[in-house]
This record gives C-alpha cells, structure tokens and sequence, in this order.
C-alpha cells in the first residue's frame, strides 16, 4: 500500500522583485560573480568546512556547480548561465554578471514590466544584428592560414582563469600544445560533413606544467607490472587489432527467462573456456597482435594470448571504446564464436612510455584524428581548473570553426556595443519606438539602462580600483591605474586597449566610462593589416558571447516579468 | 451552532477562496499578464502562465478551493485552455450571487428564529440556485448561444467549393491569441509562429486538419526535443522524426533505406519464460551456443538482404545481435517506449516482425521505407533523426524547443500541447443541449398564451413565464421549492453533480399526487409527510417546469408535470387547456440538436462576453421569471468581468468603459463590433468554459456541510458485479 501524507501548501509571493532581501541575495551573487572576471579576478575557495576537498576557481561553471542557491529567483539565474556554459563552455561569468547589472538597471526605473521587456528586447536585437552584420566594428574574421587569430583566442581563455596559476611562458606552452590538439582532432580530408575527432585529456598531477605534451593517438595507463610482459613484434609496418565489446571472462550471461538445469557432472565452465580458448586460437591465427577487452579477460585466455606473443589488455572501460575504435578502425566485437576478419583493425605501432610516474601504453595511429592531452599542474585544484579551462578553449576552438569569426575582448567589444546602441537609439528612435507603443523618455531610460549594465559589466575587468575610459573614435575600453594624477596627458598614462588593438598614441579622446558622453557613431576600425600585425590581441569567442548576451538578456526579461513566486513547502 | 455557520457562510467562504485565487491569476491574463515561478519540492523551478498549473502548485488546503481546483483541472484536460478565465468567472459569479442573496437573507432571518431551520433554509435556497443554474445553462444560454450569439461567428475555415479549407491568416490570429495569454511576453509571437508553420507542414492535406491536431496532441512528447542552454530563438522544426536516443550501432546508409522493428530479442536464448532447458553435457552447450550464434547471425544477414538498413527494437538486444548488424550495415536502435513505437506505427502503419521459430528462411514481411536515417546532435546530445514516409495525413515532423533554463522550456512545451488541444476541440462541432424545432407549427398551435402577449423573440422562454400565476411569491415557497425541484431533476436522469451529504432522499421529496405513476419507493415513503402542502407547491412545479420542458429526454418529469397540473384543475381551472395544448405542440414537433459548428471563432478582447452579455440582458429584460432574471444578471454581469481585467490597463479611449459602450451601441443599430485587438478565440472553447463554470458554482452551492475524517475517503465500489462472481 502506497503512503499517503498531506501535502503542505506552497508559499505564495507576488512582486518578488521589489522585496528587499532578494534585492539583498540578488547583489552578493553579482558581488560574486563579478569578483571573479577576467584576468585580475579575485579566486573563490570552495569548501564544506568538513574536511572535504577545497575547489579554488574563478570559473562560473565551478562556482554555480557548488554554490547551493536557495531563492528561486536566483535558481533561474544560475541554471540559466549553467545551461549556457554547458553549450558553450565559454562566458559564463559574462552572461551572469550581465543579467545581474540588468536587472539592477532595469528595476530602478518606473516603468512596467511590458515596457521593460519590449525595449529591452529590440535593443537586444539591435545587438545581434549588429554583431552579425558585415558592418560591425568589434568582430575580426578568423583566418584558418595563420595560428595567429587562434593562438590569441586560446591565449584568451587561459588568462582570463587566473586560478589555473600559470606563469606567462606556462601560458604560452599551454595555448600551443592546445591548439595543436585541436589540429590533430581535424580530419586530413574532408567531405561535406566534416566530424571532428577527439581528444583525450589524460591527467598527470603533480609536474611541471611545461611537461605536458600532445601525442597523436591514445594513451592506455597500466600498472608497471604489465609492462614486463614483452611487447607483440612487428611483422609489418601495423599492428592487427581486435577490440573486444562483450566480456571475456567467462561468464554465461542472459539465458532467457526461463530456467537451465546442469546435469550432475557437467561443468559449464570449462564448456566456457574452451570455448574462450577456440577463440584465443582463432584470434592467433588471425594474426592478430593486439586484444583489447572493454570489460574483464579470463586469465586462461590472457596467459594463452601470452604465450602466444599476443598482448592483450582488459577492462579499457566504455569511455575508451569509441576512441579505440576510431583509432584502430574496428568493429567492436560482441562475440565469442566466430569472428568476421572485417571487424579488425590496425595500430601502426605500439610502444611503452613513461610520464612522470604513471607508464603508459601509448597506441600510435596510422590516420586518425583522436590525441591525447597529456596535462600536467602542480596540485589537485589547479590541475581540475586547468582541464576545465583547456576543455573550454578546445571547445571554443570547435565553435570558432563552425563561425570563422571572433569578437574583440578585454571589455572593447561591450563598451564598443554600447556607444553603437547609445547612438543608434539617440539618431534613430523612430524605427523602434513605431513597433513598440513607447514613448521617447522610455526609450532613453531603457538604453541608458541598458547601455550601463554593458559598461559595468566591463568595469567588472577592474578590480584593483583603477578608472575605465573609453575613447570617443572607437568605443573601446581603456583601463588607467589607481592613484594615477589627477590631470593628466591620457596619452602617457594609458597603452593599449582592452583588446590590444589600438595604443595610445593614436591621437584620441578620453572620457570616464561612467560620466555622460554625447553619442557618437563608433567606428568599424579594422584595416586587416593591422590585425595581422597585432599579435597580442585579446579575443572572444563570437558564438559564446552572442548567445550569452541573448541569454543574459532573455533571463533578465524572464525575472523581470515575474509577477508572483510559488514555493512548494513540500 | 458550528454546523449552522459553516453553511451559512459557504457562499462567502467560496467567494473569499475564489477571491484569493483570482488575485494570483488575474496577474497572469491575457496579453499583458505576467509569469509565476513555481519552485518543485524538488528544488526544480518552472515558470508559468498556464492557470491549470498555477493552481496546482499551490497545494491548497481550503476544501472548497480544491473542489475549485479540481473542477478547473478537469476542464483542462478536456479542453486545454481557459483555467484563468475560469476562476475569473466563478469569482465574479459568486459575488453577484452573494450581493443579490444579501438583500433577502434579513427577511429570512427575521422569519426563521431558530438557528437550525435557518440553517436548513439556507442549504435548500443555495440548492435551489444551484439548479435554477443548471436549467438556465441547458435551456437559456445555450438557445441565447444558438440564435443570438451565432450570427456573430466567425470560422476559422475558409469557404470554398472543395469543402472547408484552413485559412492560414485567421488561424494565425487563433494561435497569436492562445499563445498571447500562456507564454511569456517576448516570446509569444515567436512560438505562435512556430506552431502555424509546424501545423502547416505537418498536415499532408488541407482536410487533414483534424487528424493533425489529434495525434500530435496523444503524441506530444514523442514529437518535441527540449534544448537547455540556447535562447528561445533557436528554437526550430526539423523534418522527420527524431526518437529520443542515440543509435546502439549507426552505419552510415543512403538510398534505399528500409527499417524494420522487433520486440523481442533476435538472439534466441536458452530458455523462454515458463520454461525449462536441460544441459546434458559440455557438448551440448557448446552446441548450442553455436546454434544461437548462427541463427542470430542468419537472422540478421536476411535483413540486410532485403535492405533492411535501420533496426528498431523495444528491448535490448544482446551484444551479439549488435555486433552482428554492425558487421551487415544495419543501424541499431533499442529500447524504444511503447508511445515511440505506437507513433511510428500510426505514421507508417508498420508492425512488429514476428521471428519464425523454425524455418531457415528469414522472409521479413513488414519492412518500410524511409527517406533518411541519421544522427542528431542538439547540444553534444545525440538524437536518432528519421525521415519516415507517411501513410496518413500526418507528415512527421518535430518541434525542437529551445530556452535557457529547463522551466522556460517546459513552459513552451505545456503550451504547445495545450493549443493542440484547443485545436483539437475547434475542429469538433459542439452539441448544444437546446435543441430546435423544425416545423413552424408550435406558434400557431398556441395562440391561447400569446394573445396578450407582444412579438417575442424567445418565444418558449416566454411561454412558460406566462404559466406563472400571479398569486402566491416565489420567496415564501423557496424551500419547498427546491426540494421537489431537486426530485424532478433526479429523476429526469439530468445531469447533476453529486450533492455530497444532502441529497434528495435526505431532503425529502414529499408532495406528489398519488396519480403519479412514475413514483419511485422513495417518494412513495415521503408522501404522508405533507400532503397537505399540496395546494401550495403547485405553483412552485409550475415555476420550475417551462424551464425543463424543451428537452427531449425530459418525458418524465413532464409526465409527472402533466399529472400534476390535472389535480391541481380544482385551483384552476385555466390552466388544464394550455397544458393540453402544450402537449399537442410537443407531439407535433420534430426536434433537432443544435450545435456550435466546427472551426468558430470570435475576435479576441472580450467579444465573446459582451455579446453574451448584451443577449442575456436582452433576454432578462423580457422575462418575468424572478430567478431566472437573477441568475441570468448574475451570469451577465460576472461575464464582464473578464474584459475588464483585459482592458484594465488600457487608457482613454481603450478603457472599458468606452469599449462596452460603443460595443453595446453597436449592437442596438446592428453594426459590426469593433474590436481593437486582433487575434481570434475558440466559441466553442469559451462556451464549454462556461458551462465548465456554471456546474462548478452548481456543485459548491450544493455542499452544505464540510465534514472532516481522519482516514481517506473510502472509495465506493460496484458490489453487484462482486457478487455476481
């Protein structure tokens, strides 16, 4: 009989936004998540004060995995930038630190919700065709013929996570060995319908971080004792592989629903491994070199294939499988009878390797598109961030293939975006206001607003109390450090950039990013050669970024448009 | 006494109750409503706008508020659309329920002193509203519906000698509507249009309509993918089927594909269930691995000869099965829900491959083709995309709904399927229980009541006002009045709702003439009671009859009517020729049901209750009945309530006031009724809304107690049947 209990009744608020304690919550999480942005950010150290472990990260998708967040407000937030990192892997802390500043913005103001959300909707428009568009002034189109634009993209993302700790050479070594991954991941020859390959990241705790290396292929760890074993010889210039789905270790699995009796005397098994040894025989004179079992090899049949200078290795586990299968071009084997000589593959070598303490059996490929990272930091934590941060610059390498164009990073392209949307509304507030039914001063109020939360969020890059300016040509962000003179010739001072596209001596004008400027039309500012020569460019994921600011801008109109908060007690 | 006030009040406290829910769905309607977040003991949350859910996130406790929730939640399962609007409604119909009983309860209370009768005259007067209800909705709304309101509909087909066509802009209009009161507000137009095109490219031809809307409402899961992560926008349709899985085994095939589907294992095992396998020895068993091992591999290489190239199962296969269709070019996918696999064959008509247990020939008869058979990757996540060909009006395709967090998804998700709902009723014609006379004589026959009457546009309606006789007011005879009302109804096998504690037997059902052949034991037992009253109720039948009368299955209360009406000749005298006549006309009627037709629709923003409005005032003018002209005021004016939440927010010349005015203005001089927003509803949808409500209202009038027990109820089960086994 099924347990019957009451239910309790739910909890029922309206207008949770005007509630100060989630005003309260809502700004320690921005307070929280802003800390953490850029290279400058401030690390987050996350324990249970139990004795667990300790996740020191400035990463979001770290951070929101382990803060507990109980307001449902905030629980829309933080799932939404989860789900976002969970796509893209990248600009995680961007997109929550924008919804935040919106919110912030947005609530001050006395309008209603519908007037919010309608405005706050064509300017987020306004955003993505302009990004979009061949006219945009803070996108730079990838060129596949240099590493240049790549190397910067990678090298990006690796400074922007300052918990990886990794010194300026380490930065380097690491956003090579990346993009080179990436490479091999890429198929020689491509049809129509290019499917990348993998690659591993296998993990090495405790060396040097210029110790970690690619190699082509996959890497197997196995105990020293193993090794002893002599390695197969070559007979030709590839190994024969057979890679094994169904257990080997004897076992009589699913027999039907129905009973089996054994009659006194039988016993099944050594019916079984007879018949595991019929297929060490058969395996042998198929000439193969190599068996690789997902799952357990009975240690008859392992001595067997010994003896017969056959390696063989067991319990690769499933993870591996599509990899091995892709690197030696087999067909998984699912049984124990007869085997059809087309399911086999090849390895062009086999060899033992040692790194750092941990030996490896390392299978070379013929022509495959799978590489092992082989990723090396000097403690736990920094080595959890660091595959984090290489997954989501490999990831973002992914993405920048399928749209061959990035965004200007270190805060130019959000400061840029909003001189373009202050002007845009400022010139032209017809074309919006025709389709929406709001008046002018809305509209202002909205884009001011709005423009703000771009501008603090790149104000956010700051964290050592420094002033933000922007230029009045580019709409870029320029950063000047604290305590610098009051007057002061803003050439000398400042040198570069956010993004590192344009210097100082450019003959510009400054103004503070929070004062009120007039609106001026940013320029698109990209003679190519130019951006060929910079080398130090800061860059941003173009698909990450867009979409951020989608979602960012959606869930700020989701949370805006919130008119009451059920909670089930139950 | 405790039990006295929990009566007395119950229409107060259902109107606090309705009150309290009104304020928290009012906030959600129509296009400028906002959401609701609900939180999931899980830790979940989901936004919505959908009232249904709203309502049962709250977990309310209040007995009547779930009564009010339940009866919400099973007209949504019905209909899919309309649980705001229906607290709206019942809301505003028990506050002037509760205004208009004000005035009247101060005589009643001077002239019953005791609290107890008092209490007992209450119930039976909230009993009798309750059912004056009920007889006003199947008699006058639904004529008011038939004669008045149909000329103003509009449909959502469009007319053309080929029969009836979907017109895409009016059905557009239809879904920018819907969508507008259930989704949130920059997302709506979005989503609307999603739905217009999968609707359109979904249906294989113009007359498929229906049978569109009704696989796609049983199947809606099967046919959506929700993405977390991507903003809404890149939400998309994508042609085929996509099964919710990955493939066990994928070999890339083009051209002639065929797929087959089994639910079984193609490997044949040891022992099936019930029965025994005996090893005998080494021999034997490796024999007959050897023998499953070559049959399976048989199996599988006849597929592929007749170029199967897709398996799809409902269970696992073992490995070898998968290794051998690997081996022969044939993609795998297993464990597939018995929905997938009911959808697939209602769109391919394809069954189940059964294994032939002996033969060494393979010959699979039920194979089908298909135009593709690929992976889908939505977000790192793989799917199984497969371009079925149709055979029946539904060409597949599925609905790939993204959102950045998983409770914005579903919210999309609930919509979607509600509308296929809707759709689903829209595309049905809707019986009214009013049904209308086909031959003219009934006015001709008949020209003893209306003599003194003027033109009258409802003329039956009327008729049975006329039979009211002046002496003796309804006030003094409430009571009684409701008590033999409640018998008749019980036994007219009308629909009622069940009336908890107090039902007929309970209340007694006394004063019927023994000449009554239709008399149950019941009524039998209760005669003695009163006799006496006789005199005095007659009035009370007559009052209650014009109003049951026009529908067919009625026979039996207008038997027993009949009866009544001849004893009652001593009293007068008059009434005995228009009876007579009355059941002449009624013999020389054919009767035809009168339905809303498929596909009607009215302009959004109110149209539908002003009009109703405007007709049932019309009607309540003219009608001389004290309850029914109270209980079609109340109803009149609660449906105003709903444009005015619409139009709360409206200034100038777009707020209400301005709008029923010129609507009402409209109406008088015949003009077409303007309406500001563009946007269409479903008549039939707010028609069964507000049927949906009136029984609602009906059921809470009828509790007079609230008793509350320790365990659960215990449900009452058939005995008869137990018995008889």
């Amino acid at each position: 009989m099924s347990r019957l209990e009451a239910k309790k009744p739910s909890l029922c608020k309206s207008e949770p936004l005007t509630s100060e304690r989630v005003r309260a919550t809502l700004s320690v999480l921005k307070g929280i998540v802003a800390s953490c942005y850029g290279p400058s950010g401030r690390l987050k150290q996350l324990h249970n004060g139990l004795g667990g472990s300790v996740c020191t990260t400035s990463q979001s998708s770290a951070l929101l995995a382990n803060l507990s967040v109980t307001h449902p407000i905030l629980k829309i937030l933080t799932t939404s930038v989860q789900n976002h990192v969970s796509c893209f892997s990248d600009c995680g802390l961007f997109t929550a630190i924008l919804c935040c500043n919106l919110i912030e913005n947005v609530q001050r103001l006395d309008l209603t919700p519908t007037t919010l959300i309608k405005l706050n909707k064509h300017l987020l428009s306004l955003c993505t065709s302009y990004l979009k568009s061949e006219v945009c002034g803070c996108r730079i189109p990838v060129d596949f013929s240099s590493t240049q634009i790549l190397l910067c993209l990678v090298r990006s993302v690796l400074t922007s996570k300052p918990a990886c700790m990794l010194t300026r050479k380490e930065v380097d070594h690491i956003s090579t060995l990346i993009l080179r991954a990436f490479l091999l991941t890429i198929p020689e020859n491509a049809g129509d319908h290019i499917s990348l390959g993998n690659s591993i990241i296998v993990p090495l705790k405790g060396q040097r971080v210029v110790d970690s290396t690619v190699l082509p292929g996959i890497l197997i760890e196995v105990s020293e004792i193993r090794l002893m074993k002599i390695l197969p010889i070559k007979k030709s210039d590839s190994l024969k592989v057979a890679l094994f789905r169904v257990s080997l270790s004897g076992d009589l699995s699913d027999t039907g629903e129905g009973s089996v009796v054994v009659s006194y005397g039988v016993s099944l098994e050594n019916a079984v491994l007879d018949q595991l040894l019929n297929l060490g025989r058969q395996l042998v004179s198929d000439h193969v070199d190599l068996v690789l079992c997902q799952k357990v090899i009975h240690p008859s049949l392992k001595q067997f294939l010994g003896v017969h200078r056959v390696l063989a290795i067991d319990r690769v586990g499933a993870a591996l499988m599509e990899p091995l299968s892709k690197v030696t071009g087999t067909q998984p084997i699912g049984s124990l009878g007869s085997i059809s000589p087309s399911s086999y593959g090849s390895v062009k070598d086999l060899c033992t390797a040692k790194f750092g303490f941990k030996w490896f059996f390392h299978l070379i490929p013929n022509k495959a598109t799978v590489c092992s990272l082989l990723l090396c930091n000097r403690n736990g934590t920094a080595w959890d961030e660091l595959k984090l941060t290489c997954q989501t610059a490999l990831h973002v390498l992914q993405l920048t293939i399928k749209e061959p164009c990035v965004l200007l990073g270190g805060g130019c392209t959000e400061t840029h975006l909003a001189a373009y949307i202050r002007h845009k509304t400022f010139n032209d507030p017809e074309s919006i206001l025709k389709d929406s039914g709001c008046t002018s001063t809305e509209l202002q109020l909205i884009t001011e607003a709005f423009c703000t939360a771009l501008e603090s969020l790149t104000g956010s890059l700051e964290h050592d109390g420094g002033e933000i300016l922007t230029d009045m040509k580019y709409g870029h962000f320029w950063s000047v450090q604290a305590d610098s003179p009051s007057i002061v010739n803003w050439p000398d001072l400042l040198t570069r950039c956010g993004c590192g596209l344009h210097n100082s001596r450019e003959e510009l004008n400054w103004s503070f990013l929070r004062t009120s400027r007039h609106p001026f039309a940013p320029l698109p500012c990209l003679p190519h050669e130019a951006v060929g020569s910079a080398n130090n460019l800061t860059l941003d994921c173009f698909t990450a970024k867009l979409s951020g600011l989608q979602v960012a801008v959606e869930t700020a109109n989701l949370i805006l448009d919130l008119s009451y908060v059920i909670e089930d007690k139950n | 006494t405790r039990r006295a006030m929990a009566a007395e009040g119950s229409v107060q406290v259902a109107l606090q109750v309705a009150q309290a829910l009104e304020t928290i769905v009012s906030g959600c309607v129509g296009p400028e409503g906002r959401q609701v977040l609900c939180t999931k003991p899980t830790g979940e949350v989901l936004l919505s706008r959908d009232g249904g859910r709203l309502l049962a996130a709250l977990h309310l406790e209040h007995p009547l508020a779930r009564v009010m929730v339940a009866c919400v939640s099973s007209h949504l399962r019905k209909t899919g659309d309309g649980a705001k609007t229906f607290i709206i409604f019942l809301c505003h119909l028990l506050r002037g329920l509760h205004a208009a009983t004000d005035k009247e309860k101060d005589s009643l209370i001077s002239k019953h002193s005791h609290t107890h009768g008092r209490h007992w005259k209450t119930c039976c007067r909230w009993k009798f509203i309750s059912q004056a209800l009920l007889t006003f909705q199947t008699q006058v709304l639904d004529r008011v519906v038939d004669e008045c309101l149909s000329r103003h509909f509009l449909s959502i087909f469009s007319s053309s000698t080929k029969g009836r066509r979907l017109c895409r802009s009016s059905f557009q209009l239809l879904l920018e509507a819907y969508f507008g009161g259930r989704v949130g507000r920059n997302n709506h137009s979005f989503i609307s249009q999603l739905m217009c095109d999968y609707f359109f490219q979904c249906m294989a031809c113009e007359s498929g309509c229906e049978e569109v809307s009704e696989l796609v409402d049983d199947c809606f899961v099967e046919l959506n993918i929700g993405v977390t992560g991507l903003p809404v926008s890149d939400s998309r349709i994508v042609a085929g089927l996509v099964l919710h899985r990955d493939f066990s085994v994928y070999c890339p095939a083009d051209g002639d594909i065929r797929i087959a589907f089994v639910t079984e294992t193609i490997q044949p095992l040891f022992s099936t269930s019930g029965s025994e396998f005996i090893l005998n020895s080494e021999a034997q068993f490796q024999t007959s691995q050897f023998w499953i091992m070559e049959k399976t591999k048989a199996i599988m290489k006849s597929l592929q000869s007749q170029n199967v190239k897709l398996l799809l199962s409902s269970v696992k296969q073992p490995d070898l099965v998968i290794y051998y269709a690997g081996l022969n070019g044939l993609s795998v996918v297993e464990c597939l829900s018995s929905e997938e696999i009911s959808l697939i064959q209602r769109i391919i008509g394809l069954s189940p491959f059964v294994l032939p247990q002996a033969s060494s020939q393979y010959e699979i008869s039920s194979t089908a083709l298909v135009k593709f058979c690929k992976p889908l990757i939505l977000r790192s996540k793989r799917y199984v995309h497969l371009g079925l060909i149709s055979t029946c009006s539904f060409i597949p395709h599925c609905m790939v709904l993204c959102g950045p967090v998983q409770g914005l998804v579903e919210q999309h998700e609930g919509a979607l399927h509600g509308a296929f709902k809707m759709l689903r009723q829209l595309f049905k014609d809707l019986d009214l229980s009013y049904t209308t006379q086909t031959s003219g004589q009934n006015y001709t026959s008949s020209p003893l009541i209306y003599k003194n009457r003027e033109s009258n546009q409802l003329p039956e309606i009327v008729s049975g006002s006329i039979q009211r006789p002046p002496q003796g007011t309804v006030e003094k005879n409430e009571g009684e009045l409701a008590k033999t009302h409640t018998y008749l109804k019980v036994h007219s096998n009308l629909v009622v709702p069940s009336v908890g504690s107090e039902t007929c037997i309970s209340c007694s059902t006394p004063k019927v003439t023994p000449a009554d052949i239709h008399q149950t034991d019941e009524t039998r037992r209760c005669l003695s009671a009163n006799k006496t009253r006789i005199i005095d109720d007659r009035d009370s039948f007559i009052e209650s009859d014009p109003t049951t009368e026009s529908t067919e299955e009625n026979t039996r209360v207008e038997a027993s009517y009949e009866n009544l009406s001849i004893t009652k000749m001593a009293g007068k005298g008059s009434l005995l020729p228009v009876r007579c006549k009355l059941l002449e006309m009624r013999a020389s009627r054919s009767y035809s049901f009168s339905s809303i037709p498929a596909g009607c629709v009215l302009p959004v923003g109110g149209n539908f209750e002003i009009l109703l409005h405007y007709y049932l005032l019309n009607y309540v003018k003219k009608c001389q009945q004290s309850e029914a002209t109270m209980v079609g005021m109340i109803i009149a004016n609660a449906l105003l309530g709903i444009p005015r939440i619409l139009y709360k927010s409206k200034k100038g010349n777009q707020s209400f006031p301005l709008v029923y005015v010129r609507a009402l203005q409209a109406l008088q001089t015949n003009q077409p009724m303007g309406s500001s927003q563009t946007g269409l509803e479903s008549v039939s949808g707010k028609y069964q809304l507000l049927t949906s409500v009136l029984q609602c209202l009906a059921k809470i009038l009828t509790i007079d107690l609230v008793i509350s027990i320790k365990r659960q109820p215990q449900e009452i089960y058939d005995q008869e049947s137990e018995e008889e086994l």
